[in-house]
């Protein structure tokens, strides 16, 4: 099987790509030390001639310079490059910690549903058909500023982690449906099968049927199902700050960025290019990353 | 398969990115401080101290405005529909605008294109006689007058429209006159609870109307500003036959040169003129439009957009209440200038201390130093949007003084972080929690960043409340809030510091809804404040009123001045005699025409 993957081209470089994200993001304090610079710091504000009377980067192309690489924030003046890195490593450090409870309540519920039929399917099939049928933004933007409210005393600010843990909790309650119905499916084709019938008449435990004879048969949908969730899940957590009950200034996100970058893409459209071109990267190559890993596990299934 | 699917996904990353340059390439760079909006100099000729007009002054028709021409609609972009259309509920924005338009009142303001500011009779013959050293004030109608549907203007309506203000149909408008006439706080409307409709009417020597064309009002103490409160639009007539109470909030009765022809609540609004307005009895108006299509639900970025591209009905569109959305400023100074419309408002933002809860006066300072003014206005629109305030009296006022800067604004434009830390360390409160409440809206929140980093660097534990915007003045109005520091904008209601220190800073007026957000509770200052409102001669009471400006800023610091507010409107390329309207602090629509 890794043989088969390190043949796939495309699939090699969007791992590469991948995993150069993740590095960055965890390195970003590094590379803020290394660069001199940090995300918090209003350098256009504190150092004259960077920006114009208008709050735009004054010099060209959004202030591009030596000191400033991906240039200048306008308003804040904040350095565009160090506020990237740093919005990279709130997504996708967010993301990851929302996929994974995510994945793990789909494949429970999933499994167990799948498994054991009868009235416990039935009721959870309904729980996941009424968690589906939420819209899902609505929801999203409703029950934001409800969960910031019921831990946050009114006195005191809502410190970021408080709102890193809603965003979680939010995303978590609404995107584990699509894989508990794909576990499902899945465990209904293979719980006929006869490796699983022979387990049965052999008197397995059910516990130990599902963790030896079921899981490892899951693996591939699992995976692949969940490398399209967590980049669907950065592109959540970004419209929660874009639309502001997500993460709030000053914290660097990609979200944030992008409100800016709407709000002044006429007069500095170079704004808009990094943090979006560093979105759509990221998202295209975690998406042909799942793709050639399914192709690797399942060469029957090429297209 | 592999091989192929790769290579054409290359060619779209670098079809992208190629797109991306040529996007780039377009974003050229500008020189720093080539233009900087308004200057103090049109500031200054806002603050010319306002005069009296007489008879003659008073009598219409208007001054012809050069090249006007007759006929056509002007096209309106307004973001939301008008609080108000009821006069005595219009205090100020799209309504004050709106009312300039189709309500009228005893007095209004006369400009010239130098921004000289006069009080000159509108519905009276001149701009009041005083008698009483100032505790009486006469007016008489002059002859003409009518409303939309052609009845004669008595002085029984002028009576109408006072004691209306009293009973509960009226909440938003201004309270001056009722307050002058009756008590303040809302004391006032115990006078007459239910205003004229069960009626009951104000006694003679309150409020006397002898005969058809004669107002007079007694007060009990001499009023010296009676004119100029008079000129606001919450003190227009409401003819006594045609007043249906609420109701009259969605139809009222025109006396101006134009009236509501259609309206669609929230949507849109078609204003026509009024033929029983004569030009003859006007001394400020013009009639040159046919009327002015309104529709709301634009953004002030639509507004611009609209604007700038200068297409159709926009060619004969203006702004209202609206302004030029501040990212894009810089395209509308580089390819529109000559259709801005620019001047100071009378806005200051100052950050208000809750003296409830910061007692110390040490603290106080270190907030004032430690605040970066001109950072603060950056989100604002930058030197377009306004100006770095060192006091608080904004330039628009008489008694303005440009280069009084207690704690070293206009030399230090970005706070002093040393100082403020060193006085906090003094206090001995180092590290001291303060609740920072801000609104919700972008440009509150990329302000409360840059004010947040700046309280933290000079030694504060900055606690950040976002609150919403919709409801900020309601919330901070309360006078148990909780919050220890928030921003407010204040602006007068008529130039005389008269509508700024009393509302502000009197200890008497602190309740909830009050405008004194800082709670400043101090007894010189209440008892400075008694005594100069009652000074006659408005100059002497300028310069009182600058001494007592200085006490409460240095002496007291209940709020530290952030920026005054200018105004940057446009309007399309056929649109002839926009001006700057020094009184509304908008563009002045009584004068415009279309060019054709």
């Amino acid at each position: 099987m890794w043989t088969r993957f390190k043949r796939d081209r495309t699939g090699v470089i969007s791992a590469c790509v991948v995993i150069a994200f993740f590095a960055i993001a965890a390195l970003a304090p590094v590379i803020s030390a290394l660069y001199g610079k940090d995300p918090y710091t209003q350098y256009g504000l504190e150092q004259e001639g960077l920006l114009d009377p208008f709050g735009l980067p004054a010099g060209a192309n959004g202030g591009i310079s030596v000191d400033f690489w991906f240039g200048v924030e306008p308003t804040l003046g904040r350095d565009v490059f160090i506020l990237l890195v740093y919005g990279m490593r709130t997504s996708l450090f967010t993301a990851l910690a929302v996929a994974v409870p995510m994945v793990v309540t789909g494949i429970i519920i999933g499994l167990v549903g799948g498994y054991m039929g009868g009235k416990v399917d039935y009721w959870l099939g309904r729980l996941t058909d009424f968690m589906m049928a939420l819209p899902s933004q609505l929801t999203l933007i409703a029950t934001m500023p409800v969960v910031v409210a019921v831990f946050v005393s009114p006195n005191e600010e809502t410190p970021t982690y408080i709102r890193t843990c809603a965003i979680i909790i939010v995303l978590w309650v609404l995107g584990w449906m699509s894989m508990a119905r794909l576990v499902r499916s899945q465990v209904l084709t293979l719980r006929e099968r006869e490796f699983v019938e022979a387990a049965k008449v052999a008197g397995m435990p059910p516990w130990r049927i599902v963790r030896k004879e079921l899981l490892p048969n899951l693996f591939t949908p699992i995976l692949v199902q969940a490398t399209y969730m967590l980049p669907s899940a950065i592109l959540s957590i970004a419209f929660l700050s874009f639309v502001g009950v997500g993460y709030v200034e000053p914290t660097p996100s990609w979200g944030r960025m992008f409100v800016t970058a709407a709000e002044n893409y006429e007069a500095n459209p170079t704004f808009m290019f990094f943090p979006g071109i560093a979105m759509v990267i990221f998202v295209v190559a975690f998406n042909l990353l799942g793709d050639s890993v399914r192709d690797a596990f399942d060469p029957k299934s090429g297209r | 398969m592999k091989l192929n699917r790769s290579r054409r996904l290359r060619g779209a990353v670098i079809g992208l990115a190629a797109g991306a340059l040529v996007l780039t390439g377009c974003s050229e760079g500008s020189d720093v401080g080539s233009d900087a909006g308004a200057s103090e100099a049109d500031a200054a000729a806002q603050s010319k101290p306002v005069t009296y007009g007489d008879e003659a002054a008073s009598k219409g028709p208007a001054p012809e405005v050069k090249g006007a021409k007759k006929g056509g609609m002007i096209r309106v972009f307004e973001e939301a529909d008008f609080g108000h259309l009821d006069p005595g509920q219009i205090y100020v924005s799209n309504s004050g605008q709106l009312a300039s338009l189709i309500h009228r009142g005893l007095t209004m303001f006369k400009e010239d294109e130098k921004g000289n500011k006069k009080v000159v009779g509108d519905l009276a013959t001149d701009s009041g006689t005083k008698s009483d050293g100032g505790k009486t004030w006469k007016y008489t109608l002059k002859d003409g007058i009518k409303d939309e549907d052609g009845d004669p203007i008595t002085s029984e309506d002028i009576r109408h429209s006072v004691e209306r203000l009293y009973s509960e149909v009226i909440f938003d408008g201004p309270v001056y006159l009722q307050q002058w006439l009756s008590g303040g706080g809302s004391s006032y409307r115990k006078a007459l609870p239910d205003g004229p409709y069960k009626g009951d009417h104000l006694p003679d020597d309150v409020l006397e109307t002898p005969d058809d064309k004669t107002v007079i009002f007694h007060f009990d103490k001499p009023r010296p500003d009676v004119p100029q409160a008079l000129t606001l639009p919450g003190y227009s007539v409401v003819p006594k036959e045609d007043d249906t109470k609420k109701k009259y909030d969605q139809k009222p009765k025109s006396t101006g040169p134009y009236k509501i022809g259609e309206y669609t609540p929230d949507k849109s609004m078609k204003l026509v003129k009024n033929k029983h307005w004569d030009p003859k009895t006007d001394p400020y108006r013009h009639q040159y439009v046919d009327g002015f299509n309104i529709t709301f639900n634009h953004k002030d970025a639509d507004q611009t957009e609209r604007l700038l591209a200068d297409r159709g009905a926009a060619k004969n569109g203006v702004q209202l209440a609206g302004h030029v959305a501040s990212s894009k400023t810089k395209k509308v100074m580089q390819e529109a200038k000559n259709r801005t419309i620019q001047g100071y408002q009378p806005y200051v933002w100052q950050m208000n201390m809750n003296m409830d809860r910061i007692k110390d006066k040490k603290v106080r300072d270190a907030i004032t130093y430690a605040l970066p003014n001109k950072q603060i206005l950056t989100p604002d629109g930058g030197t377009f949007g306004g100006a770095v305030a060192p006091n608080l009296l904004a330039p628009t006022l008489p008694g303005h003084e440009k280069d009084y800067d207690p704690y070293g604004k206009l030399k230090n434009p970005n706070g002093q972080p040393e100082k403020a830390k060193k006085l906090l360390e003094k206090a001995g409160k180092k590290g001291m929690k303060l609740l920072y409440a801000t609104s919700d809206e972008p440009v509150r929140q990329d302000q409360a960043a840059i004010i947040e980093k700046a309280l933290s660097d000079a030694g504060f534990d900055v606690q950040k409340k976002v609150i919403n915007g919709a409801t900020w003045y309601e919330q901070l109005g309360k006078v148990d809030n909780g919050f220890d520091i928030y921003m407010t904008g204040w602006g007068q209601d008529w130039p005389s510091p008269s509508t700024v220190i009393p509302p502000s800073y009197d200890g008497d007026q602190i309740q909830d809804g009050a405008s004194n957000y800082s709670h400043i509770d101090d007894k010189h200052v209440d008892k400075e404040i008694d005594r100069i409102s009652e000074i006659v001669d408005p100059k002497k009471a300028v310069k009182e009123w600058q001494k007592l400006h200085k006490y409460i800023l240095e002496e007291v610091n209940p709020a530290a001045p952030l920026y005054y507010t200018k105004s940057l409107q446009m309007h399309g390329s056929n649109v002839g005699g926009a001006r700057y309207s020094t009184t509304k602090s908008y563009i002045d629509l009584t004068r415009l025409y279309l060019k054709k």
